[in-house]
């Protein structure tokens, strides 16, 4: 914990506690915290997707995927020129999907959520959200399902407050796989929305 | 040079000439496999002048195709080296050849002149004793082969009153050359020629029902849009550029109308557009994925894939987009539908276990009919007479096109790459 709360990752790991806050405040209706509260709703935030019957499971450390990333924070001026190596640098994740399924996954969330922080520090830069899918099912329906995970995650970013404008989306379905073998272990990696930065 | 070949066939033949009425069938077979018919082809005679390699190539292109139906089968050389033939007595003949079993027989002479070979055919009933069928063909020798495949379509309709596959081609994509190209083949694989040449991804070509045509999907202008391209021309042009995937299109049996699968923010439509152009106009107003739409062969119906009921399963629809109601309740999967030219057969894909195969839904009867192969079975394709499919499967390492043969067997036509989404047409204008 005591690289986390150094002060160069403390910014990014605040909005983006803030931002899985938003995002329950966004089911929930509840007003967000002042910042000083931030920690503990985002301690409860998991126990938001956790299946069950009135029984809240308080989980004591969320993973706070913005945390992973400590250059997240810098600024457009800082980023790299290149725009190949922007986004060999990492600063977006993709979201990842279940087999056939276009809805978002807990950890697709906090994805998108660490993504959106990103993007609305750097209100400048665009981005295609590319659907992706894996070899399972025809060519075809792949190609739609794709269409939906690009557009399902690109609604999430919009919902947590990203410029619509900054975004365009396209499906590549089954054609583009990241990985080529033929079992769950390449098509959970294939299952995905990716992020390509198209301008800085 | 794919040009000029293609474009060969409509000029040299002429093909109104050998034209059957469309209910001259002399026998109707309606069990393809179990109940073919045998036809003796001897060795046809030739007059001086005659091109002996071009009329030999003819003679076992010819036995060749026979052989390769469900419906005719050409009687073997061991029987057929049994038949004394008494060129004194035909009649006398004939008898010893219904002895080997054939049932008809096939006889015929050669002539040429020049870069000329014509040949006259008669087709015996040997059980009436009576002439069939008799016909015809000239052309240059160059299309040997072609008059070969000419003249068995020609008996295959005498027989099933459909044409008969020996001009029809398959177009297909394949990742050969390194990018999906659109390619087309003769149906028996042979002759491949590649389409297009974008470096970009092509997917599911679909003919046309005269032939004219080709629309498929295409990337290579950035976001998939839907095309339509002349292969006898290499003319394109441009039928769907709205939001969304613009996908799997399928020609309206009148060849006036497109309908495929697009549409904004996510959602996937069925949609028609006119093949001259203008607007698409939407059909369905699903709020997930709607796609594959397969026209029925009266032009009344559409079927499409729809997971409005949470997995991918098989719909119909009027062609207005009315009257929608679900097909396939039995599957856990249901994709791909092809509407076989008789009308009351659908063939899909569908998910057995953890592996996809092909299904025969009979829509009479609601009966579904599983075809199982080793690997992955998909995109079910039907042959323009509807006697037998081609479908893409896995079960080698790579993806290939199969078709299947006279006895329901699958014979791989593919090797080159990966090859996928057949699409068959009766012949290319």
């Amino acid at each position: 914990m005591s690289t986390l709360w150094n002060s160069k990752a403390l910014g990014p790991v605040l909005l983006g506690v803030l931002l899985l806050a938003a995002a329950c405040a966004h089911h929930q209706a509840v007003v967000a915290p002042e910042p000083q509260s931030v920690p503990a709703p985002a301690v409860a935030a998991p126990a938001q997707e956790a299946p069950g019957t009135g029984t809240t499971t308080v989980t004591p450390e969320p993973r706070l995927s913005p945390a992973e990333n400590p250059e997240s924070g810098i600024r457009t001026s800082e980023l790299p020129a290149d725009l190949e190596q922007l986004n060999k640098a990492g600063y977006l994740k993709d979201a990842f999907f279940d087999t056939s399924k276009s809805a978002l996954r807990p950890d697709a969330r906090d994805a998108l959520a660490a993504d959106a922080a990103w993007l609305k520090e750097h209100p400048t830069v665009k981005l295609t959200i590319e659907g992706h899918c894996d070899e399972r099912n025809t060519e075809e329906y792949n190609l739609a399902l794709g269409w939906r995970r690009a557009n399902a995650a690109k609604d999430y970013l919009v919902s947590l407050g990203v410029g619509a404008g900054q975004i365009t989306t396209i499906s590549y379905g089954e054609e583009k796989p990241f990985a080529t073998c033929h079992n769950e272990s390449c098509w959970s990696q294939n299952r995905r929305a990716h992020f390509v930065i198209t301008a800085r | 040079m794919k040009n000029r070949t293609l474009a060969l066939f409509a000029v040299a033949l002429g093909v109104g000439q050998f034209a059957l009425a469309q209910d001259e069938v002399y026998l109707k077979v309606t069990n393809p496999g179990l109940s073919r018919v045998m036809i003796a082809v001897p060795e046809f005679t030739s007059r001086p002048g005659t091109d002996p390699a071009a009329a030999a190539l003819l003679l076992a292109t010819l036995r060749k195709d026979l052989d390769e139906t469900a419906v005719v089968g050409v009687v073997p050389a061991e029987n057929a080296k049994l038949v004394v033939i008494d060129p004194t007595n035909p009649t006398l003949t004939r008898q010893r050849w219904r002895a080997v079993g054939a049932q008809f027989l096939l006889d015929g002479s050669f002539a040429g002149a020049g870069n000329q070979l014509v040949l006259e055919t008669r087709l015996w009933d040997l059980t009436s004793g009576e002439v069939a069928f008799s016909r015809r063909i000239q052309g240059t020798v160059s299309l040997a082969a072609t008059m070969a495949h000419t003249l068995a379509n020609e008996l295959v309709h005498l027989f099933t009153g459909r044409p008969g596959p020996f001009l029809s081609r398959i177009a297909f994509v394949s990742d050969r050359t390194g990018a999906k190209e659109l390619w087309v083949m003769r149906w028996d694989g042979t002759e491949a020629q590649q389409l297009t040449t974008y470096r970009s991804i092509a997917l599911s070509p679909a003919w046309s029902p005269d032939g004219e045509w080709l629309a498929f999907t295409s990337f290579l202008r950035g976001p998939p849009q839907l095309f339509a391209l002349r292969p006898t021309q290499g003319y394109l042009k441009t039928l769907s550029t709205l939001p969304g995937v613009n996908s799997s299109p399928n020609f309206s049996p009148d060849g006036k109308t497109v309908a495929f699968a697009a549409g904004a923010a996510g959602v996937t439509d069925i949609y028609v557009v006119p093949v001259d152009g203008g607007t698409p106009m939407r059909l369905t107003h699903t709020l997930g994925i709607s796609t594959q739409p397969a026209w029925s062969p009266s032009g009344r119906q559409i079927a499409f894939t729809s997971n409005a009921g949470g997995s991918p399963q098989l719909y119909v629809m009027d062609a207005e987009g009315t009257n929608v109601r679900r097909l396939t309740f039995d599957d856990t999967y249901a994709d791909e539908a092809a509407w076989a030219p008789d009308g009351v057969k659908i063939a899909y894909t569908t998910l057995i276990g953890d592996r996809f195969q092909i299904a025969i839904l009979d829509l009479r009867t609601n009966a579904r009919t599983i075809i199982p192969g080793p690997g992955n079975n998909e995109s079910p394709c039907w042959s323009p007479d509807g006697t037998v499919l081609a479908f893409v499967s896995d079960r080698t390492g790579t993806r290939q096109i199969f078709i299947t043969d006279p006895a329901g067997r699958p014979r791989q036509i593919t090797d080159k790459g990966n090859n996928i989404q057949p699409a068959w047409v009766a012949q290319v204008q």
